[in-house]
């Protein structure tokens, strides 16, 4: 595989929210609003490359690989959970309104299934630039669901795009058009489930029909 | 073979050693940040209690679950008008506890209490941190409005009440160390 293609399944193919379904709590409790989603996806892109980076440095020394292989999943943790730790505290010195709005889910990044799951799954056995290569495109695939999601939550539920801090589209106006109101239950967890499901069967509805297409192509040339 | 797991432990200690350096690093820069935005949010709280240019106002390090405890005097005199306590207990979550800033006047009326810091669930406990607890007199919790489904938070914001009430009356009576 090579490095664009490497790069691009994390982002379709193998996208880790919409097709492989990992890291959903997460994923539904932050994505009330743009900014929160931007926050996590700017976190977990941080975690992911540099665990991925980290872990396959560690694994390709032969040596060193020897050594850790029977506790590799307690030093996959250690990695982990130090960037993670590090995501906090940078967030709490630096973006406090966006670290206490993300609450107890940065800590939670820890075991995200995502993050762990490549390390094993991929970086354990893959040379570190491929797995950097790797990491960066499951972050911005992950980050692009979340974001695709909080989109639709945050517009619907309250009528505003928040972008950082007191950037703020104000999209009242399309609800004033239709003469409604903001619907709130978006911006609740029953919203979340209902936004990613829609999301989900439009997504599945795409992939069937594009392989339908495929299968007819390849039978009328056949 | 037998030294492989005591070699892998050995090179796990060394890993989180080295991770543990790193933070260290890290938590040299960021905490000075942290402690100022905390304050910033603290004395923003404080501004919302009094009107801090009327006060003398001096601080005292707390023990134990209190945090720094500011002792508002009246402007020139060494009389006690009011004390806001910063005030810990455990919440939903295991990492970081509730924090409230519960400001008590000399008449133990409460003149107004904030969630300064807290990870609670978002959608859950987080949301009802700004909530009215109906607490109007610090020794007196019988009309506590706790939220239903929200238990431990709800618990861990009544704690924080308990704790100044327990103290209040010492504290005024001068049992503060300034």
């Amino acid at each position: 595989m090579n490095n664009k293609d490497n790069f691009f399944k994390g982002i379709i193919k193998e996208n880790p929210l919409f097709v492989s379904l990992l890291g959903m709590c997460p994923s539904l409790a932050v994505t009330t609003s743009f900014e929160n989603a931007l926050g996590m996806t700017m976190g977990v892109f941080f975690v992911l490359v540099l665990s991925n980076l980290l872990i396959s440095l560690i694994m390709n020394n032969k040596k060193l690989a020897e050594m850790v292989k029977p506790v590799r999943i307690p030093v996959y943790i250690v990695v982990i959970a130090t960037l993670v730790t590090i995501v906090e505290m940078v967030m709490h010195a630096f973006t406090p309104a966006l670290y206490f709005s993300l609450g107890v889910f940065i800590p939670l990044i820890v075991v995200n299934c995502i993050i762990l799951g490549r390390a094993e799954a991929f970086a354990s056995d893959n040379k570190p630039v491929a797995s950097l290569i790797d990491g960066a495109g499951m972050a911005l695939g992950y980050g692009l669901a979340i974001m695709s999601i909080s989109i639709f939550r945050e517009f619907l539920g309250k009528g505003t795009l928040t972008i950082w801090g007191d950037l703020q589209l104000n999209l009242k106006f399309i609800f004033d058009f239709l003469k409604i109101e903001p619907i709130a239950m978006f911006v609740q967890p029953v919203g979340a489930f209902l936004t990613f499901g829609l999301i989900l069967a439009a997504i599945t509805a795409i992939a069937n029909n594009h392989k339908n297409k495929l299968a007819k192509e390849v039978k009328n040339n056949g | 073979m037998k030294n492989n797991g005591l070699v892998s432990g050995l090179v796990l200690l060394t890993i989180g050693l080295v991770c543990g350096i790193l933070l260290s690093v890290v938590n040299y820069f960021t905490a000075p940040k942290i402690k100022e935005v905390e304050d910033a949010i603290k004395y923003a709280a404080l501004e919302e209690f009094y009107t801090l240019a009327d006060y003398d106002i001096s601080e005292v390090s707390g023990e134990g679950d209190f945090g720094t405890i500011f002792i508002f005097k009246e402007k020139g005199t060494e009389t006690i008008d009011a004390i806001v306590y910063t005030v810990r207990a455990q919440g939903y979550s295991d990492s970081t506890k509730v924090e409230m800033l519960i400001a008590v006047n000399s008449d133990l009326t409460v003149q107004d209490y904030k969630v300064v810091s807290q990870q609670e669930t978002t959608g859950f406990g987080a949301d009802i941190v700004d909530n009215d607890f109906n607490v109007s007199v610090i020794d007196d919790l019988s009309g506590f409005d706790s939220v239903s489904g929200v238990t431990k938070t709800s618990n861990a914001i009544k704690t924080c009440f308990t704790l100044v009430g327990e103290r209040i009356a010492s504290d005024l009576g001068g049992g503060l160390n300034e």
